[in-house]
């Protein structure tokens, strides 16, 4: 009969490969907003492209597979275009230059204010910035260093088109599309926004003969098998980029690509402000993920309240 | 008997499995790509003394690894340089940088103690592309100043990114097992030769007993490249605070004289909003000398 005691071998071993174990079924696993990642680069996409009767894809779904958009650390890097393959291995997927990246060795307690300081740091590395007119560019930067007070989506304004990204939740009908994004909290406390996009071949409104808002006017058509969304007619109280100071005129026009492929929907807008911007300026790309449960439904988010501006005393970023 | 004999042996195989794993994860604890073991530990400790290794338990980023967060800074400085002459001129220093895309545009308002107009200069260089403005972003837009192509100073230019301490560390990281390591008095020397543009020149920095970068040497066949930079006084020198350490003392000498010494008032190492197009005058200009054309990341 085997001594109990030789059963400690094995069972140490295991027990000291089973947090690797959890790790890497953790990252196969969907993610919420506030659950860590390991890596922020998006699985290959799987799946079919469902189609529509009239034949163009259907983008219809809830896109929130890899959490939100704008509230995860991981996911504001990826929007940055910050891409982290491995604990080893990143890079910026505008230039494809390399990052140098080291992996984790030790966990160490972070206290907030290092661990807010390296947040700010890391949501900026990205070098896809746009070019403003150079009578601009301390506007932009001011901007950006006060942001605690300047940001116009700070006391739960809307966060504007294109700052919000890709839409969490699409539905697609014919001569129309429904865009819903959710309210956040993270990065900029976000309003829940809503946009009904005609695709009925109309025309934009003269611009002089809108009033500007948040969303703009849009209006949506195919260009093959990607969706293109052109919009104007906005107010000036919205930066366009995630993060930075990115303001705009009211002439600004944005235009949004969709694309589907399975299960990943990839999103770009392309500013062009020519009372500010040198030249237009398209995002780096984000790619979202399809809820893989297809019973999920969209949860209604807490009211926005900004808890945290009374209380900034320095000009730390957020 | 045989149940025990299986017993061990299966002992034995687990236990080397776990061997196995934990060995790999601690020799991939310090791996950058193509570095040997012990530069990669000594890059990575010099990173993490700059503040350029991050890492952070924000908004579900507790797992990510630790990231090189240094692109973009903006520097602000006074002191005295040299223009070529034997006199140190008072100096008005600032300089914005960008690691990616490579790129510096350094401008300084001079006056000299003995008398003469003052020098206000602007000298910027992207990529291969170097000019001098008369403003920040002269010559994109009508009315917006006057930008001279400066070709031939992309090289001199270029290298102030590459003998910062920072970019001592990406360099490093890039020249891949080319970077050696060594000990001089005591203390860790780390060098490596740049390419691209910069091929040629061997750069050597000496590390202090922080792991901060103190000096930097570099060795080359054209004396315009050939420079000798002392840092200290190491702190988060930013109006915004970022734990970025960067020196608040640059002493730049060139043929055992100092051309550049400056105070730090100001280092902001948070990524600012830092652009530099290139401005289509110079573009032109460069194209007409085609061998000087195109991109490298300078190094």
């Amino acid at each position: 009969m085997a001594h109990p005691k030789n059963w400690l071998v094995p069972l140490t071993a295991v027990l000291c490969l089973f947090p690797a174990a959890v790790a890497l079924a953790q990252d196969a696993t969907p993610t919420t907003p506030t659950m860590d990642r390991s890596i922020n680069v998006r699985p290959k996409p799987t799946g079919v492209t469902p189609r529509t009767p009239d034949g163009h894809p259907d983008l219809t779904g809830l896109w929130n597979g890899a959490g939100g958009d704008l509230g995860s650390l991981p996911n504001q890097m990826h929007n940055d275009g910050i891409a982290i393959e491995s604990q080893t291995s990143s890079h910026d997927v505008h230039s494809g230059a390399k990052i140098a990246t080291w992996p984790v060795t030790d966990r160490k307690p972070i206290d907030d204010t290092e661990g807010e300081r390296a947040a700010t740091l890391l949501r900026r590395v990205g070098s896809n910035k746009p070019i403003y007119r150079p009578k601009y560019w301390e506007m932009v930067k001011e901007l950006d260093a006060n942001a605690n007070e300047e940001d116009p989506s700070n006391n739960c304004m809307p966060a504007g088109i294109p700052r919000a990204g890709p839409p969490t939740y699409i539905g697609q009908f014919p001569n129309y599309f429904i865009f819903i994004y959710p309210g956040e909290g993270g990065l900029i406390a976000t309003q829940t926004m809503y946009r009904m996009i005609p695709a009925d071949g109309r025309k934009h409104t003269p611009l002089e003969n809108l009033d500007g808002t948040y969303t703009g006017e849009a209006i949506a058509h195919w260009e093959g098998d990607t969706l293109v969304v052109d919009t104007w007619g906005f107010n000036t109280s919205t930066w366009f980029d995630q993060l930075g100071g990115d303001f705009h005129s009211e002439n600004m026009r944005v235009v949004e690509r969709f694309h589907r492929d399975g299960n990943e929907l990839t999103w770009t807008a392309t500013v062009d402000d020519p009372d500010v911007l040198l030249e237009p300026w398209t995002t780096t790309p984000r790619i979202e993920l399809l809820n893989p449960n297809p019973k999920a439904i969209l949860q209604e988010v807490l009211p926005c309240s900004e808890r945290e501006l009374a209380h900034a005393v320095t000009k730390d970023h957020h | 008997m045989v149940k025990k004999a299986n017993m061990i042996r299966l002992s034995v195989i687990t236990a080397m499995v776990v061997f196995a794993f934990q060995t790999a994860r601690a020799q991939s604890a310090n791996a950058t790509a193509g570095n040997t073991p012990d530069v990669s530990k000594t890059l990575r400790s010099v990173a993490e003394a700059l503040g350029m290794a991050r890492r952070t338990n924000r908004a579900g980023g507790g797992r990510l690894p630790f990231v090189d967060v240094i692109n973009r800074m903006e520097i602000w400085g006074n002191g005295t340089t040299s223009d070529g002459s034997r006199t140190a001129l008072q100096t008005e220093y600032h300089v914005a940088l960008s690691y990616n895309p490579p790129a510096v545009r350094l401008e300084m308002s001079r006056t000299n103690p003995g008398g003469g107009a003052p020098q206000h200069t602007i000298q910027t260089v992207r990529d291969d592309y170097a000019w001098n403005e008369s403003q920040p972003g002269a010559g994109l837009e009508p009315g917006s100043g006057t930008a001279t192509p400066a070709m031939g100073a992309a090289k001199q230019r270029l290298l102030q990114l590459w003998i910062l301490p920072y970019g001592v560390v990406k360099a490093a990281i890039a020249a891949g097992d080319k970077t050696k390591l060594s000990t001089e008095n005591g203390s860790e020397v780390i060098t490596y030769p740049l390419s691209g543009q910069l091929a040629g020149v061997t750069v050597k920095a000496t590390l202090d007993d922080k792991n901060f970068v103190a000096k930097v040497e570099t060795q080359a066949d054209n004396p315009a490249v050939v420079i000798e930079a002392d840092y200290s006084d190491y702190a988060d020198h930013g109006e915004i605070l970022s734990a970025v350490q960067s020196p608040g003392h640059i002493l730049q000498k060139q043929g055992g004289r100092p051309v550049l010494d400056i105070q730090i008032k100001n280092w902001d190492g948070a990524n600012p909003y830092l652009v530099f197009p290139v401005p289509d005058s110079v573009k032109k200009a460069a194209a007409q000398e085609p061998a000087k054309a195109g991109t490298t990341n300078g190094l």
